[in-house]
């Protein structure tokens, strides 16, 4: 078997049973981002936008590289506009413009 | 309420509807790797359980992962599965168990 | 649990939610708050729906979990309706689902001792317990708790005689997953609301079981 199959017929995130690290319990309150973001997901599979087995679809997808250094709302959020951009809803372009535009409205803002 | 009496004409089921499989039976999950999303973990695949709930009927959720919304239901099983059956080796209690939910076409009655 | 009244109309606040102003959005956040407004100005989200989710996912804590063990503890008839339809009595006790999860309640006994797990992704039981803590969505615990539970539930301080089965159950669809943990013993004269005061959500999750009183 190449190794390069195992890339593809196992998922990245299919880690039932694999040796692993005594578990630490590490826990932190979400960011107010990371909580609207969680409510962005809920939010886009009520509609069935993005439906969340799509998003754990986009995740998985994402491969190791990406999977290993975003921490957990990052890949969400990169899931979105990915999916997004396949479904023709949204495009780079716009997503781009709006990020700049947003980025921006922050720097524009008086020094508290 | 009285109890209905069954049909003299029973009506045909629409596909689907029946589970193939019922609480007691003993089944193999299948081997095989799906590309692209799948929901059956690789530990479980070839390992043998049986059936102690018929939690729902859903759509496959290797559909869902790519966008599918509605279609053609079939049945998720709750299976148990000796936890000896999935770890040779395993010291632990002889009789822990995993459990876990599997869709219809991933199941073969043995 | 303070109960509030949500049915007061949100959508009438347009106002964009920020971070606090003086610290700099990352990358990340900056996408978050870019495809939510895209997504309200093309209309495929209306403008307090992510406000009003918000307050939803607020009000689900551990406390609503301990609640409903309290009450099973307490009242067999609900407890065996909490057995056959985790869901449905859930619903009756108040505790609406807002997604399409199906909820399966797992009795803990002096035979059987369970835990929950999602190796492949975070599945939780969010509409009654909350959003799950980090080490639950992390590799070792998801890796190792289908593997070695016991060695997993001593990391934990839980020790389960080897009489009694283990039994982890792997979140792979729709159903989610609520452990009942036993009620301790030295708790006979407790109020519910005592009872509810004992439960926490590591004991629900399955990692712990819940030390007798006194």
């Amino acid at each position: 078997m190449s190794s390069t199959e195992m890339l593809l017929k196992r998922l990245p995130n299919d880690i039932g049973g694999v040796p692993a690290d005594p578990i630490v319990q590490t826990d932190h309150p979400l960011l107010p981002w990371e909580k609207r973001c969680h409510a962005l997901a809920d939010v886009l599979d009520f509609h069935k936008i993005i439906n969340s087995e799509e998003k754990r679809r986009g995740v998985e997808a994402l491969g190791t590289e990406l999977i290993g250094k975003l921490t957990y709302y990052e890949r969400w959020a990169a899931v979105f506009a990915l999916i997004l951009f396949e479904k023709g809803i949204l495009h780079p372009e716009e997503l781009a413009r709006k990020m700049a535009e947003v980025q921006g409205r922050h720097q524009a803002e008086p020094a508290s | 309420m009285a109890n209905a009496s069954p049909l003299v004409n029973p009506v045909v089921k629409a596909m689907g509807e029946e589970p193939s499989f019922k609480i007691g039976d003993a089944v193999r999950i299948s081997v095989r790797y799906p590309v692209g999303h799948y929901r059956v973990p690789t530990y479980v695949r070839g390992k043998r359980g049986t059936v102690t709930a018929i939690p729902y009927a859903g759509i496959n959720n290797e559909d869902e992962g790519f966008g599918k919304n509605a279609g053609v239901k079939a049945y998720y099983y709750r299976l148990s599965i000796l936890l000896t059956e999935l770890w040779p080796g395993y010291t632990g209690g002889a009789s822990d168990r995993l459990e876990l939910e599997v869709f219809e076409t991933w199941l073969e009655k043995i | 649990m303070e109960e509030h009244d949500h049915s007061h109309d949100h959508d009438h606040d347009h106002s964009p939610i920020e971070s606090p102003g003086d610290v700099p959005p990352s990358y990340y956040e900056v996408m978050e708050t870019s495809l939510r407004e895209l997504l309200i100005e093309k209309q495929l989200i209306a403008p307090g729906e992510i406000r009003r989710q918000l307050e939803v996912l607020d009000s689900r804590t551990p406390a609503l979990g301990a609640k409903v063990v309290a009450r099973a503890w307490v009242d067999p008839e609900f407890r065996s309706r909490l057995l056959e339809d985790g869901r449905s009595a859930c619903e009756d006790f108040g505790i609406t689902f807002y997604d399409d999860t199906k909820l399966i309640v797992l009795e803990n006994t002096d035979k059987v001792h369970n835990l929950i797990v999602c190796t492949l992704c975070s599945c939780y039981p969010r509409p009654v317990l909350g959003l799950p803590p980090d080490w639950y969505k992390a590799k070792p615990y998801r890796a190792r708790a289908v593997k070695e539970p016991r060695a997993v539930l001593k990391e934990f301080g839980t020790q389960i005689p080897e009489d009694v089965e283990i039994r982890v159950s792997d979140s792979t669809s729709m159903v989610r997953y609520l452990v009942l943990p036993r009620r301790p013993e030295g708790t006979k004269d407790f109020t519910e609301e005592q009872l509810a005061g004992l439960v926490t959500r590591d004991a629900m999750i399955g990692v712990i079981t819940i030390e007798p009183v006194n």
